[in-house]
C-alpha cells in the first residue's frame, strides 16, 4: 500500500469490482464515508484521471506528534492503482518512479552507515534514518524545556513548603522549648521537625502524584478531541511519579531543618524569651 | 492606624516567613509572566520577521507555504504584477536541494535559492553583497550562510562547485563551478542552515540550462496602497494560483505551527495562577488561625470588622504585589534561558524568539495578580469576620 496526499472525491456511476482502498477515519467522518462506499478519486480539483475504488476499511492514522495538528485527511491505495492514475500520461518514466521506499536493516547494520554509502553509491537519492537524532529531534529540546519549568516551580514549591515549616515552627516555640528544658536533645528534635519535613513533601508528592494520574484521562481525552486524533499527551510513568517522590524527599527535609534551625540552635531560656 | 499601617507591621512581624511567601510568588509570577510572554511571542517574533522582509504578499502554487511547486510562466506573472498600480516590488525565489563540494570537503547537502533581485533581506557579515560588477561577470556568483562557510571553511573569493537534486529524480545535472562574494546572515535562515543563494541566471544554469520557474514570488504594495488590493489584483490575475498576505501567513502559523505551544502556555498560566492563590490563601489562612487572639483583641479595641478584613487584603496585597513586582525582573531573566533552550529546535529562524514582550502581557499579568490576591484573602476575611470575640478571647486565656 501506499500513502497519498490530497486527493479529491466524487461521486459517480459505480463500474465493475473496483480497486480496494482503505481511508482514514477522520475522512471518513468528514466524507461521511462507510466501507462498502464506492468512492471516485482524482488527481485535481477538475477531476483529471478520475477513478473509482471501493473502500474496504476505515484506519486510524498512526499518532505522529510532528503533525497533530494537521487534518488527517489520507486513503491508501495499493501501489500500482496510485501509479495507475497519477503517472504522467506523456512520460513513461514516471510509471517506474516513486517518492519514497522504506527500508527496515539488519540488526548489526548502522543507519547512518548505510545511509552515506547508498548516497555515495546512488548519486541524487537521499538516504535519511528515520530515528532522529538528539540534535534535530524537536522532543529533546521541549523536554528540555519542561525540565527548566519544572525545576522553577521546584524552586516555588520549595519557598511555599518553607513558609509552612516556619509558620509552624513558630507555632511550636513554646513546645520545643517545653521539650528542651526536659532533656530532649536538639539533635531529637532537628530529626523530627526532618522526618515532618519529608512526610510533608512525600504526603504533597504522593497527591501531586495521584492528582496527575486522575486528570490524566481528562487531559488526553481534551486535547484528543480538540486535535482529532488518538495521540497520547500526557502520560505518568511509574518514573516520573518516582523521580517527583526523590526530588521531593530531600527538598521537604532540607526546609523542615532550614525553617526550625533558628528556634533550635538557640540557648533554651532564649526561646522564651529571658 | 490605618489598615495598610497594621498589614505593614504584621508582614514586618512575621519577616521570615513574608519574604518566604514574597519569593514563592515571585517565582511563581516569572513563571505566569513567562507564560504570557509566550502565549504570543513566536507569533509576534514571526510577524516581525515577516514585515522586516519588506514584502507584504507571497504568491504560490499550491495550498500553504511549506511544500512550494514551481509557478509556471512565473517570470510573465512577475511582470504583469510589476504592472499593477499598488505593486512597488516583486522578487522572485525558487528552492532546490543541492549537493556543495568545496575543495577537499566531503560534499554537503544545501538548500540553494536562485533570487531575481540581488539586493535583498540578508545582511553581509564578510565579503560583498552580489549587485557588485564583479559579480554580475561571474557565471555563479553566491552568498552563503554562517554554517555553510564554517561546514566548508569558505571565504569570499573560494570557488565550490554545487550540483542541483531535483527531488525525485536521480540527477544527471552537471556541477556548476560558483565563487562565494559574501557570507550572509539570512532573515529566515536557521541556526544551524547550509544555504547559499545566488541569481535567478546562475539557478537556471545550475539546473541545466532549461527554464527555472520560480516556487515563490514576494511582492511589496505601494506604502500608500489600500491593504487588501494589491492581493486582490493578483489573485484576479492568476486564479489558479494562492496569495497570502503577512496577516494571511501568521494566521496559518497561528492555526498550524503554534499550536502546542499556545496550549501549553494556557495550561501553565493556569496552573501558575492556581499555585499563586494556593500558596498566598493558605500561608494567610494559617498566619491568620495563629493571631485569632490578636485580631479578637484588635475586635475589642474597637476596630471594626472592615478595617480588619481592609488590613488582610492589604497583606495578601503585599505578598502578591511584592512578588509580582519581583516577578517582572526574574521572569525576564527566565524568559532568557527558556528561549535559550527553545530556540535550539530545529528548523527555527535565528532571528526568531518564543518569549516577546508586549504591554498586552503585561496588563494580563497585572490583572491575574491582583484577582489572585483578591481571591486567596476571601477565606481569611470570611474567618476574621464571623470571629466571637469573647470566646477566642477566653480560649487564648486559657490556654
Amino acid at each position: 500500500m501506499a500513502a497519498l496526499a490530497v486527493l479529491v472525491l466524487f461521486t459517480a456511476a459505480v463500474s465493475a469490482d473496483p480497486p480496494a482502498i482503505l481511508v482514514s477515519r477522520q475522512l471518513a467522518a468528514r466524507a461521511r464515508l462507510a466501507v462498502g462506499d464506492v468512492v471516485t478519486l482524482a488527481v485535481d480539483a477538475g477531476g483529471t484521471r478520475g477513478r473509482q475504488f471501493r473502500i474496504t476499511g476505515i484506519y486510524e492514522p498512526t499518532p505522529d506528534p510532528m503533525r497533530f495538528t494537521a487534518d488527517r485527511l489520507e486513503a491508501r491505495l495499493h501501489l500500482p492503482d496510485v501509479i495507475d492514475f497519477t503517472a504522467d500520461p506523456a512520460d513513461p518514466a514516471s510509471r517506474e518512479a516513486v517518492s519514497a521506499i522504506n527500508l527496515g536493516l539488519a540488526e548489526d547494520v548502522k543507519p547512518g552507515l548505510f545511509a552515506s554509502d547508498l548516497m555515495a553509491r546512488a548519486p541524487g537519492i537521499v538516504v535519511r534514518p528515520t530515528a532522529r537524532s538528539a540534535t534535530d529531534d524537536p522532543f529533546v529540546v521541549l523536554d528540555r524545556f519542561h525540565v527548566a519549568i519544572s525545576a522553577v516551580t521546584m524552586v516555588a514549591g520549595t519557598a511555599f513548603l518553607l513558609a509552612l515549616m516556619v509558620i509552624r515552627a513558630e507555632e511550636r516555640r513554646e513546645t520545643v522549648g517545653i521539650l528542651r528544658l526536659v532533656g530532649i536533645s536538639r539533635r531529637t528534635l532537628l530529626a523530627s521537625v526532618a522526618i515532618e519535613g519529608l512526610v510533608v513533601a512525600a504526603i504533597g508528592a504522593a497527591f501531586g502524584i495521584l492528582l496527575a494520574y486522575a486528570s490524566e484521562g481528562l487531559v488526553n481525552r481534551v486535547f484528543q478531541a480538540r486535535y482529532d486524533t488518538a495521540l497520547v499527551f500526557v502520560r505518568v510513568t511509574p518514573s516520573i511519579a518516582m523521580r517527583a517522590i526523590v526530588v521531593a524527599a530531600p527538598l521537604g527535609i532540607l526546609a523542615g531543618i532550614g525553617a526550625s534551625w533558628t528556634l533550635l540552635r538557640r540557648e533554651v531560656l532564649s526561646i522564651f524569651h529571658r | 492606624m490605618t489598615s495598610f499601617a497594621l498589614a505593614c507591621r504584621t508582614a514586618k512581624r512575621y519577616r521570615a516567613r513574608t519574604l518566604l511567601a514574597i519569593a514563592g510568588v515571585a517565582v511563581i509570577g516569572a513563571l505566569l509572566f513567562d507564560m504570557l510572554l509566550l502565549s504570543r511571542g513566536l507569533l509576534l517574533s514571526f510577524a516581525d520577521l515577516l514585515n522586516s522582509s519588506g514584502f507584504d504578499i507571497r504568491v504560490v502554487s499550491s495550498d500553504g507555504l511549506a511544500a512550494r511547486l514551481p509557478i509556471a510562466d512565473s517570470a510573465r506573472l512577475a511582470d504583469d504584477i510589476r504592472r499593477l498600480p499598488d505593486v512597488e516590488r516583486v522578487l522572485l525565489i525558487r528552492i532546490e536541494p543541492a549537493t556543495v563540494r568545496g575543495a577537499d570537503k566531503p560534499p554537503r547537502g544545501i538548500s540553494l535559492i536562485g533570487s531575481s533581485d540581488t539586493e535583498q533581506s540578508w545582511r553581509i557579515v564578510k565579503g560583498s553583497t552580489l549587485d557588485i560588477p564583479a559579480a554580475a561577470g561571474e557565471a555563479c556568483p553566491v552568498l552563503v550562510t554562517q554554517p555553510l562557510a564554517a561546514a566548508l571553511g569558505l571565504t569570499p573569493g573560494d570557488s565550490l562547485s554545487i550540483n542541483v537534486r531535483p527531488p525525485g529524480v536521480a540527477s544527471v545535472l552537471p556541477a556548476v563551478a560558483c565563487r562565494v562574494f559574501g557570507i550572509a546572515d539570512f532573515a529566515f535562515a536557521t541556526n544551524d542552515e547550509l544555504t547559499a543563494v545566488t541569481t535567478m541566471a546562475a539557478f537556471r544554469q545550475a539546473m541545466g540550462g532549461e527554464k527555472a520557474d520560480a516556487d515563490l514570488v514576494l511582492v511589496a504594495s505601494k506604502p500608500d496602497a489600500p491593504p487588501g488590493r494589491a492581493q486582490r489584483a493578483i489573485a484576479s490575475l492568476r486564479p489558479d494560483l494562492r496569495t497570502y498576505s503577512n496577516e494571511d501567513v501568521v494566521a496559518q502559523f497561528n492555526r498550524n505551527g503554534f499550536a502546542y505551544f499556545r496550549q501549553i502556555s494556557l495550561v501553565l498560566s493556569s496552573l501558575t495562577m492556581v499555585f499563586a492563590f494556593l500558596l498566598v490563601a493558605t500561608l494567610l489562612t494559617v498566619s491568620i488561625n495563629q493571631r485569632l487572639g490578636e485580631i479578637a483583641a484588635l475586635r475589642a479595641l474597637g476596630i471594626g470588622r472592615t478595617r480588619i478584613a481592609s488590613m488582610l487584603l492589604w497583606e495578601s496585597a503585599l505578598l502578591v504585589g511584592g512578588g509580582g513586582l519581583l516577578a517582572l525582573p526574574l521572569g525576564q531573566v527566565l524568559a532568557l534561558v527558556l528561549d535559550r533552550i527553545l530556540r535550539q529546535m530545529p528548523g527555527i529562524p535565528e532571528r526568531m524568539h518564543f518569549f516577546v514582550f508586549e504591554p498586552r502581557a503585561l496588563a494580563i499579568h497585572v490583572a491575574l495578580l491582583v484577582f489572585t490576591a483578591l481571591a486567596a484573602a476571601v477565606y481569611p476575611v470570611w474567618l476574621t469576620a464571623r470571629l466571637p470575640i469573647a470566646d477566642t478571647l477566653r480560649r487564648e486565656v486559657l490556654g
